[in-house]
């Protein structure tokens, strides 16, 4: 059995499978279902690999997020699920902290951000005994909004090696088109391997690059309420 | 001088840092180490002194929300405590504090409105929330140069200035900067960490300010790379206190180690207890800063590979006595001899003093051949004579040296 999967089956077929310490980067445009299909990879590792998931969320509140997954009638093991929110505080929300929910102080507070990653994985790893953790960080382009390209660079350095140092699987999601390519090639130097998404004619595709000897083919997909349906 | 209210930091330090001087807070990545800089402002506050809280990471309001998770109430200071708001203008939001950044990104724009509150203000404490985050906006050269010249002004204004900075991968130049020259202190934050963090700790690194033999005990600490840290957990409310993770309780049988240890105790667990302890009970105590878990051991003569196994994880040991018990000590005596195996510190508590036939502790210090050096504690645990006394002595021995 893999340590980690994607939970796409045609995915995880191409690339057999993810071993530890892997940092994938998760790049396409906006409204081709990134974030459907990073919700997807929470879900099937929470529940089927019954994994940690530490999510960073800098664009939705936690409590959405949580919603989400609700509203589609999948049940989270809420046990293994920590969310780091990064965006609460700026709308000027009163949500407070609880088991599941951590609140930094804004996307600027990388010091915070890392803070509350740290204590997510000393909490699953040492205090729950769950040695499989998968970091969703979503998204770095609002990171990068915020801060410049370095001082990502410098945060990811840390987190990178963090997830190698701890078995885990870290997912990062950049939103393609918003950035230079000059900045995605430096932060791509931190990463194992790729999952890009690309919109043509309407039609959405994904591939993996890095994690096999070649690049998968190109999958054809739709995203149908909290499904992904792959096509031919 | 200006206390940090952290605990044995300004011990360490000779009282605190003195006015004009500047000390980081230098913070390993995922360690929460900007709770220093908030305490010590707490502290400073509460002292009558002025405070001026640089916010960067952050907008002002959730620096003060900060503040309120730890039970500290700082509206009763707003007279003086000041907040430089250098984080709004970089989301375009509007400020109500008086010292405003108009553009964080500009560290000149930074500098005038720092210096133009250390001119205006009386001699002050000023803390930076968040250095990395002005070094991130504004540049490493950049702002390394404008703390050289906050510094300059801190000695002419006699402000003390505090820094919280997070390590990230910077220049190595920039680090070197930071750890060896800029400042007159420094305290590192870390954490223990093998596959994740899992503890934490500070140390001082270095100052300039403290006695020479006292600087020179730290320095041949570095030498030897023998670093002694304090480790600490940071609680809400309440803030930062040392840790102690295991205490070991032992001694012979009906010594009074579950009382001792109940008496002690903010919270407690007894395992299979019938009369006496069969195996191990736990406590957890708060106490002056410092929050500690001790382990009881049985006194029956069977359970002492548990006393040896626990010795070997403690850092410190109470032998407890029953002082009206002498034919008892020929046991104790043989739990000492596993304790001083393992080198760790101990005292002992003579026990029952309120019996008529107790010895004093200068007797029971001479039944066991101590020498000077143990403190022998008088105490009568069932009326919580003497255990915190006791608890700050065993304390003081276990983090002494550093």
């Amino acid at each position: 059995m893999n340590d980690y999967t994607f939970g796409i089956k045609v995915l995880d077929n191409a690339v057999d499978g993810l071993t530890k310490g892997k940092n994938i980067m998760l790049i396409g445009p906006s409204m081709s279902g990134k974030e459907i299909i990073l919700y997807n990879m929470m879900y099937y590792g929470a529940t089927t690999n019954e994994n940690g998931i530490i999510m960073v969320t800098t664009r939705e509140p936690a409590t959405h997020i949580l919603d989400w997954f609700k509203e589609h009638n999948l049940n989270l093991p809420m046990s293994r699920i920590g969310i780091i929110d990064c965006i609460t505080k700026t709308l000027g929300s009163n949500d407070v902290e609880n088991d599941n929910i951590k609140i930094t102080n804004s996307p600027v507070d990388l010091t915070g951000i890392g803070v509350k990653i740290s204590q997510f994985l000393d909490e699953f790893y040492m205090k729950k005994n769950i040695r499989k953790n998968q970091l969703h960080i979503n998204s770095l382009s609002t990171l990068l909004m915020y801060s410049n390209i370095q001082t990502v660079f410098r945060f990811l350095h840390v987190f990178t090696g963090r997830i190698k140092g701890a078995g885990a699987l870290g997912i990062f999601v950049l939103e393609s088109g918003m950035h230079d390519d000059k900045d995605i090639n430096t932060l791509k130097q931190l990463f194992d391997g790729i999952i890009e998404i690309k919109s043509e004619n309407d039609r959405n595709f994904i591939r993996v690059i890095g994690l096999s000897q070649k690049p998968t083919p190109w999958f054809h997909y739709e995203i149908e309420g909290s499904n992904i349906k792959m096509g031919e | 001088m200006l206390e940090t209210g952290i605990p044995k930091i300004d011990e360490f330090l000779g009282g605190g840092i003195p006015d004009g001087k500047s000390l980081v807070y230098y913070i390993q990545p995922g360690v929460e180490g900007e709770v220093f800089g908030l305490q010590t402002v707490y502290t400073s506050l509460k002292s009558a002194k002025t405070v001026v809280y640089v916010a960067s990471s952050t907008c002002p309001d959730n620096i003060k929300g900060q503040f309120a998770q730890f039970g500290w109430d700082i509206d009763i200071f707003k007279d003086r405590f000041f907040l430089v708001d250098a984080y709004n203008s970089l989301i375009r939001a509007p400020s109500k504090e008086k010292y405003v950044v108009s553009n964080p990104e500009n560290i000149e724009d930074l500098s005038k409105i720092i210096i133009d509150a250390m001119k205006e203000l009386p001699p002050s404490t000023i803390v930076f929330g968040s250095l990395s985050t002005i070094l991130d906006l504004c540049g490493e050269k950049e702002t390394i140069e404008a703390i050289r010249n906050w510094n300059k002004y801190a000695i002419l204004h006699d402000h003390t200035m505090i820094y919280n900075f997070t390590v990230w991968p910077y220049s190595q130049e920039t680090l070197d900067s930071i750890k060896k020259e800029l400042f007159n202190a420094v305290i590192a934050v870390g954490g223990i960490a093998d596959r994740v963090i899992f503890g934490q700790y500070y140390w001082i690194l270095r100052s300039d300010w403290i006695k020479e033999s006292r600087k020179s005990m730290l320095k041949s600490d570095w030498t030897k790379e023998s670093r002694k840290s304090m480790l600490f957990r940071v609680s809400r409310p309440g803030g930062i206190t040392l840790f102690i993770p295991k205490i070991l309780i032992t001694g012979a049988f009906f010594a009074g180690k579950s009382t001792f240890l109940h008496a002690l105790s903010t919270q407690s667990v007894s395992v299979d207890r019938i009369g006496t302890t069969i195996a191990i009970e736990r406590c957890h105590v708060e106490y002056k800063g410092f929050s500690a878990d001790l382990f009881g051991t049985s006194g029956q003569e069977r359970f002492t590979p548990i006393i040896k196994l626990l010795s070997g994880e403690s850092m410190g040991v109470f032998l407890i006595l029953d002082s009206s018990n002498p034919q008892d000590f020929i046991h104790a005596k043989e739990i000492l001899q596993i304790t001083k195996s393992y080198g760790l510190p101990y005292i002992v508590i003579a026990n029952k003093q309120d019996l008529q036939e107790a010895l004093t502790p200068e007797e029971i210090r001479k039944h066991l051949g101590l020498g000077k050096d143990i403190p022998v504690i008088p105490a009568v645990a069932k009326d919580k004579i003497g255990i915190f006394e006791a608890f700050e002595i065993l304390i003081d021995k276990i983090t002494g040296g550093i």
